[in-house]
């Protein structure tokens, strides 16, 4: 049930996002400042869930040899900045996760 | 444009599977939610059983962008009745937000603009929703030591490496990294809320050293 919620929640605050200017307020009295510091939301939001993934094995951050992860995600992140490609990025990230799970047995 | 949809839609079908979702559960959030981003970010969190008003903070912190387009879109679609205005917001995504802005910029009539809007968005919302029903089927039955959760992860880096453009951009992303890293003992995933705002604070800061260095 309290999945539920949470699912339909998510679906409103979307929603209303989407509609704030389109349909309710007036874009004129967005304030500067705010709009700048919306822009830096992608690149503070999106390292912020990448680190933990490639970093964390268990609870505690892993910066070893012993850790797969973060040397994929490495590769990974090459590959996006070469080929700018979601498919790309994610076959190369995969593909050194299973041949260093592979190699370490 | 829908070449990348169908990858990530796979993905974001699994990730509802493997977060604990059922079929229906992983479907109806696609549906309502609509942003591939806010669906993986709320999962995960579910997934760690967080109270529902931070699986919601969560979810808008990174929904944000959402709120810069609408601002952008709304001189173009002032003129529209307000049933279409529901139905644009709700189609809305990052795809078609760049390929709207581009078509207003062109030359023409502008009140038969929104069918282009229209169709391009509806295009992307059939290819999104059967990318997720086709993820959700398939996750069903993938084994757990395929490690086929780090999909997500990739996902997230694919997306990260071409926003981040500017020094301000790299100094926001470092500093959101370290401070998710550094935060990761508080409850309920707030790291990642903590090391959005450190990053958009550091960002913000930066640009304000360059704007008084420069003439």
């Amino acid at each position: 049930m309290s999945t539920w919620l949470a699912i339909g929640a998510v679906g409103l605050v979307t929603f209303l996002l989407r509609a704030s200017f389109i349909v309710f307020a007036d874009p004129h009295r967005f304030p500067h400042g705010f709009r700048r510091a919306l822009a830096f939301v992608p690149p503070s939001v999106l390292p912020a869930i990448v680190a933990p993934g490639l970093l964390l094995r268990g609870d505690t951050v892993d910066l070893s040899l012993a850790n797969p992860r973060w040397i994929a995600g490495v590769i990974a992140i090459a590959v996006a900045a070469r080929t700018r490609s979601t498919l790309a990025t994610v076959l190369a990230g995969m593909a050194a996760l299973w041949l260093l799970q592979w190699a370490m047995g | 444009m829908l070449v990348g949809t169908v990858p990530f839609g796979l993905v974001t079908g699994v990730a509802a599977i493997a977060a604990g979702l059922t079929p229906l559960q992983g479907v109806a959030i696609s549906v309502l939610a609509f942003s591939g981003i806010a669906q993986l970010v709320a999962m995960q969190l579910i997934a760690v059983g967080s109270p529902m008003i931070l699986t919601v903070a969560a979810a808008t912190v990174v929904s944000l962008r959402l709120l810069m387009y609408s601002a952008a879109l709304a001189p173009h679609l002032a003129h529209l009745d307000r049933r279409w205005r529901l139905l644009l917001s709700y189609l809305m995504t990052d795809q078609s937000f760049a390929s709207t802005v581009r078509r207003y910029g062109e030359p023409g009539d502008r009140t038969h603009k929104h069918w282009h809007f229209l169709g391009s968005c509806s295009m992307l919302w059939i290819t999104w929703q059967a990318a997720v029903v086709a993820g959700v089927v398939a996750g069903s039955g993938v084994p757990a030591n395929w490690s086929l959760d780090f999909i997500v992860v990739l996902t997230f880096v694919a997306l990260m490496v071409p926003v981040v453009r500017t020094r301000a951009d790299l100094a926001a992303a470092i500093v959101a990294a370290v401070v998710s890293l550094a935060t990761l003992g508080l409850p309920y995933r707030l790291a990642l809320i903590a090391g959005s705002i450190a990053g958009i604070a550091a960002g913000l800061a930066l640009e304000a050293r360059h704007r008084r260095r420069a003439p």
